[in-house]
């Protein structure tokens, strides 16, 4: 759980002219997603799932018109990004890797794993690339306890890693 | 006392009646032809009231963590008022150490598709939310794809359950979170689907009577759900035949569970076992005994909120009576992570301890504040920094939190509690030689004792 502290009074709120949540999208949302909640406010985590999709992270503007297309206040939807751990207010690399830092991980020897990408990529763990290629997290248990030490990279999960079979993912992942 | 067919892996390979390597998604066509949406189809010729007291004579208990008795759930349903009632299906599965939903998910969806309708027919719920942790992204696709098989093959959707043949209907659909533990509590579940912060609600109102939309709400495990078509099919007294009795006159834990075994094992995984079985027997017979052949040195039960169990309590049973014969919280998920005699206990409750710091949600003060406080004397107990009264005000600290001694609002504390107790009280001597002994006594008191 993120607890983001920032001085809210004082932001700057970076604005572009075309709209993040486009015609199309607010479209569909309306006939696809919204209508399956009794209360609009109801879609907003799907809302913002697909805006993610779509831009890789939720920035502030597209919070403020998602907002509007759900009756909501802005700091509503602020409220949702900032507690939720997958929602990323800032640009994140082209793959985000997720090594699983919980306990049957921990013994199986996440610690190696989770260095080793630390030294190759020159990053600590929330930390992003110079060239915006990478994203290292730490998580906690993805529910594959079984395959551990394990990892996610974007949305495919690879278990029983060793150094090598990282070293081959990681070089092997296209620009 | 081991299970003689597969019942939840019935179209899953599972050792020792099938090769994991054979599993694949079954289909829609697939389930059916293996007997699939039999079940649904005897239950729509039953009184929804039928059903009701069919699964409450099983004595099917949640298999969500905290074992309460489905049937009577069911029973705190008001009667249907013509408004929307809801089903929140708990696919969260955060707890660490747990992985035994995702096998279903994972291979056998139309299993669980079919249980959501004989519980939404059963209890005149008009709509399933299918919530799904964040990280489960493929599995997402796939209960999205089985859902929609349902919808063109007529169980959900506009006709009524089965292509008609109620005329009750079911809308289900897939609702995706997005990374916090706390969404697995069934209230912070509901705040989530709400579109809120998975704030857990303080209870009463309990959810059957107001939970989603401020609706009667069930909310219901993966694996619950699943037990609920072979039910059905085969009836309570052949359920209760699988598990067994309490052996301490408590409520008996009957039926088939999954219990995914992990950490120091040959075979880590999930397999499908009868209640009550010895967890040395899971691990010797099912998980291909301990790696290397090294000593068992301890296990957490089930899900790391349970506590731990010593390295004299091997055999211990793995049923709901768990917690009051071995002392730790329960049963849980009954996923027991195994470690071996090279595990140094210190560094596991300090892991422990920070998942629990990194996944409060931060509503009450002793679960925010202890969570953290508990992790910072253990890394400094790790690091051998710390004195024998920090281990003091460690177990004090621990002590203090949760719904049991009353500070809390949900049960994640709890789970915070009882992790890090069982472990400082079993593994004593480990951590006694990692402080210095402090020359001052304190007598402080954090929050109740
Ligand atoms: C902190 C916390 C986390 C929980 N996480 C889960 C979970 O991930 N999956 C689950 O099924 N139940 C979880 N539960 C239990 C649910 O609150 C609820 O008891 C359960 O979903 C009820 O379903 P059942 O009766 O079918 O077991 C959790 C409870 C607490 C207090
Ligand atoms: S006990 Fe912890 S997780 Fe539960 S509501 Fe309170 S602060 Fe949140
Ligand atoms: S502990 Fe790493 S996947 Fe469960």
């Amino acid at each position: 759980m993120a607890w983001i502290v920032k001085p809210s009074a004082t932001q700057e709120i970076e604005k572009r002219k075309k709209p993040y949540v486009t015609d199309k999208m607010a479209k569909r949302f309306e006939t696809q997603i919204i209508p399956r909640y009794e209360k609009k406010q109801g879609a907003l985590m799907l809302i913002l799932h697909e805006i993610q999709h779509e831009y890789g992270y939720i920035p502030h503007q597209a919070m403020i018109e998602v907002a509007t297309l759900l009756d909501l206040h802005p700091g509503d939807v602020l409220d949702m990004c900032s507690f939720y751990e997958e929602f990323h207010t800032q640009p994140v690399g082209k793959y985000v890797i997720g090594v699983c830092q919980s306990i049957a991980c921990e013994v199986c020897g996440h610690q190696a794993i989770l260095d080793h990408i630390k030294n190759k990529l020159d990053i600590e763990p929330h930390e992003t690339t110079d060239d915006g290629k990478f994203t290292l997290l730490a998580m906690e248990c993805l529910g594959a306890c079984e395959g551990a030490p394990c990892a996610l990279v974007n949305d495919d999960r690879h278990d029983n890693l060793t150094i090598k079979q990282i070293d081959e993912l990681i070089d092997n992942l296209p620009d | 006392m081991s299970l003689k067919e597969p019942v939840l892996c019935k179209r899953i390979p599972t050792q020792p009646w099938g090769n994991p390597k054979d599993r694949k998604i079954i289909t829609y066509d697939q389930y059916v032809k293996t007997g699939g949406y039999e079940a649904l189809d005897k239950a729509l010729g039953m009184e929804p009231a039928q059903i009701v007291d069919l699964v409450k004579d099983s004595q099917l208990r949640g298999r969500g963590g905290a074992g309460f008795p489905c049937g009577l759930k069911w029973t705190f349903l008001p009667e249907p008022d013509g408004g929307r009632r809801y089903l929140c299906v708990n696919a969260d599965e955060a707890e660490p150490g747990t992985f035994k939903d995702r096998l279903l998910i994972d291979y056998d969806p139309h299993l669980v598709l079919e249980g959501i309708a004989i519980a939404c027919y059963a209890c005149q719920l008009d709509t399933a939310y299918f919530f799904i942790r964040g990280e489960y992204r493929h599995q997402a696709q796939v209960v999205e794809n089985a859902i929609q098989e349902a919808y063109e093959k007529g169980i959900f959707g506009d006709k009524g359950l089965m292509g008609g043949k109620s005329k009750f209907k079911v809308e289900c659909y897939l609702h995706r979170s997005a990374g916090a533990y706390i969404c697995g509590e069934e209230t912070g579940l509901i705040e989530a689907i709400e579109g809120k912060r998975a704030w857990p609600r303080i209870k009463p109102p309990f959810p059957a009577v107001e939970g989603l939309f401020g609706r009667p709400t069930i909310v219901n495990n993966v694996e619950t759900l699943a037990a609920l078509g072979p039910i059905v099919e085969q009836g309570a007294e052949w359920f209760k035949k699988m598990g067994c009795e309490s052996s301490i006159k408590g409520p008996p834990s009957f039926g088939p569970k999954l219990m995914g075994v992990s950490g120091h094992v040959n075979t880590p995984g999930v397999y499908e076992c009868d209640l009550g079985i010895p967890l040395s027997t899971l691990v010797n017979e099912y998980a291909g005994g301990m790696r290397g052949g090294k000593k068992f040195k301890g296990a957490i039960a089930g899900g790391i909120s349970m506590g731990i169990l010593g390295p004299d309590q091997f055999d211990a049973e793995m049923d709901f009576d768990i917690g009051k014969k071995y002392n730790v919280m329960g049963l849980g998920t009954a996923c027991p992570t195994i470690f071996d005699e090279d595990t140094d206990m210190v560094a596991v409750a300090r892991n422990i301890a920070r998942f629990f710091k990194n996944e409060s949600c931060g509503q009450c003060t002793p679960c925010r504040e202890g969570a953290q406080w508990i992790y910072k004397l253990l890394c400094r107990i790790e690091r051998g920094d710390a004195t024998s009264k920090d281990l003091d005000l460690l177990l004090e600290i621990a002590g203090s939190m949760g719904i049991m001694p009353g500070t809390t609002i949900c049960g994640l504390a709890d789970g915070n509690n009882w992790a890090v107790r069982t472990i400082v009280n079993k593994y004593r001597e480990e951590f006694e030689a990692r402080v210095r002994p402090s020359c001052v006594a304190v007598g402080m008191t954090v929050g109740t004792s």
